[in-house]
């Protein structure tokens, strides 16, 4: 998982142009992982080199980080 | 005309007295014989008469989201009983079919509801109707698998819209499925805006991965010998229309292509004719086409068909009995080695 740095967006899957949800919130979709011939499905709070900004915010990354602080 | 002849039947009133099955309803709005309900009986009429018609082949067009709204098990159902013949729908229909073939759901939702809120927890929403993001996305992988497997069986030779449709219901478990009612009782279905809805995407995703063993091709054009055979072949022709859009449009121009024009004639719409747009235009100017006899069996019920569908196939199947048996009638030469 890429680390934020000051003024970024920090990356994850769930916040990704790539993503849709799959068992929400924890695990998404990726339509870039399948085309790449990759296992498409993915933890929220998992990011990869294709990373690519998602147009409208959604609830993914939010609910999978109080999923996690639950366990 | 005479005056008396404008004068001849009096509207007789509604009585509702106790308990009534839904064909004695029917039989009230009957009549009554005015406004919808006059409409609606007589779609029960009709549809009864193409049943016990033997020479009438039945074709049903499906556009709207009527399957995720609640008609799925019922068309399925119908299809297997062999009440109808043919069915021509939308993509999007037999989309949201194949969905709950794979485990998903729609749930019962509202259209008073704040979008923007539904669009941040993945939740798409048709009109009251709201479905999870996920079940879209399994049916994605699911069905692009599937699309593999399709055409590496095929070999590079393309398929049919039909041919598509009874693929994917051999490939489906699920009894109440459409897709797999019409693959088990060899009803074509045909698909003629494919494309035009998650089936298209699905291919998209599975033309552009990697390492693919082989892309499945749909050839549009295969369906239109098909669908105009069974046409030309029927003594007698009937359709039930839901909505309108590319569906009814593709039975129609079968009708005209054959030069024959529909005997029966049911549509069941909310549409308005003065767009120009064929979901609204009336009978009488498919009677100006060719597409439907002048002297056809017909109606048109302005009202929705999620209310009047179900009592049309009810009403039926009141009048017919549970045990009738309707010997269909052959379908397609072109089909006979398949079916």
């Amino acid at each position: 998982m890429k680390e934020k740095s000051d003024g970024e967006q920090q990356k994850f899957c769930g916040n990704c142009g790539n993503h849709a949800a799959y068992e929400y919130p924890n695990k998404i979709f990726c339509s870039m992982l399948f085309c790449k011939g990759k296992n498409p499905i993915v933890e929220t709070l998992w990011c990869c080199e294709y990373w690519n900004p998602s147009s409208q915010e959604c609830y993914c990354i939010k609910e999978a980080l109080k999923n996690k602080t639950n366990k | 005309m005479r005056r008396e002849d404008f004068l001849t039947e009096p509207v007789k009133h509604i009585k509702i007295n106790g308990k009534l099955t839904v064909d004695q309803l029917v039989q009230q709005f009957k009549n009554a014989g005015s406004f919808g309900a006059g409409r609606l009986a007589t779609a029960c009429d009709i549809y009864e008469r193409m049943l016990r018609d033997k020479e009438c082949t039945i074709f049903l067009s499906l556009a709207g989201a009527v399957v995720p709204a609640g008609l799925r098990m019922l068309i399925a159902d119908i299809t297997r009983k062999r009440l109808i013949d043919v069915i021509v729908s939308t993509g999007a229909n037999l989309v949201h079919d194949t969905i709950e073939a794979l485990g998903g759901h729609h749930y019962k939702g509202h259209s008073a509801v704040d979008d923007w809120l539904l669009y941040k927890y993945h939740i798409y929403r048709i009109y009251d109707v709201f479905v999870p993001e996920e079940d879209f996305s399994r049916l994605d992988y699911k069905v692009a698998e599937m699309y593999e497997e399709i055409a590496a069986e095929r070999n590079g030779e393309s398929l049919s819209s039909r041919e598509f449709a009874w693929e994917l219901g051999k490939r489906l478990n699920d009894p109440n499925s459409i897709l797999r009612a019409a693959y088990e009782a060899k009803v074509p279905i045909f698909l003629p805006a494919v494309r035009d809805s998650e089936f298209g995407f699905i291919h998209w995703l599975h033309a552009v991965k990697e390492n693919a063993r082989s892309k499945l091709v749909l050839d549009a054009f295969k369906d239109v010998p098909e669908i105009v055979e069974i046409c030309r072949d029927s003594p007698k022709n009937g359709m039930i229309v839901i909505g309108g859009g590319a569906p009814r449009n593709t039975v129609q121009s079968a009708a005209l292509a054959t030069k024959k024009g529909m005997d029966y004639a049911i549509v069941v719409t909310m549409d308005r004719p003065e767009t120009g747009g064929l979901s609204g235009s009336t009978l009488s100017e498919t009677v100006s086409w060719g597409k439907v006899k002048s002297k056809a069996d017909k109606v048109m019920v302005i009202a929705d068909a999620m209310i009047v569908f179900p009592i049309i196939v009810a009403s039926a199947i009141e009048r017919l009995g549970e045990n009738f048996d309707r010997a269909a009638y052959k379908i397609g030469k072109m089909l006979e080695g398949e079916i």
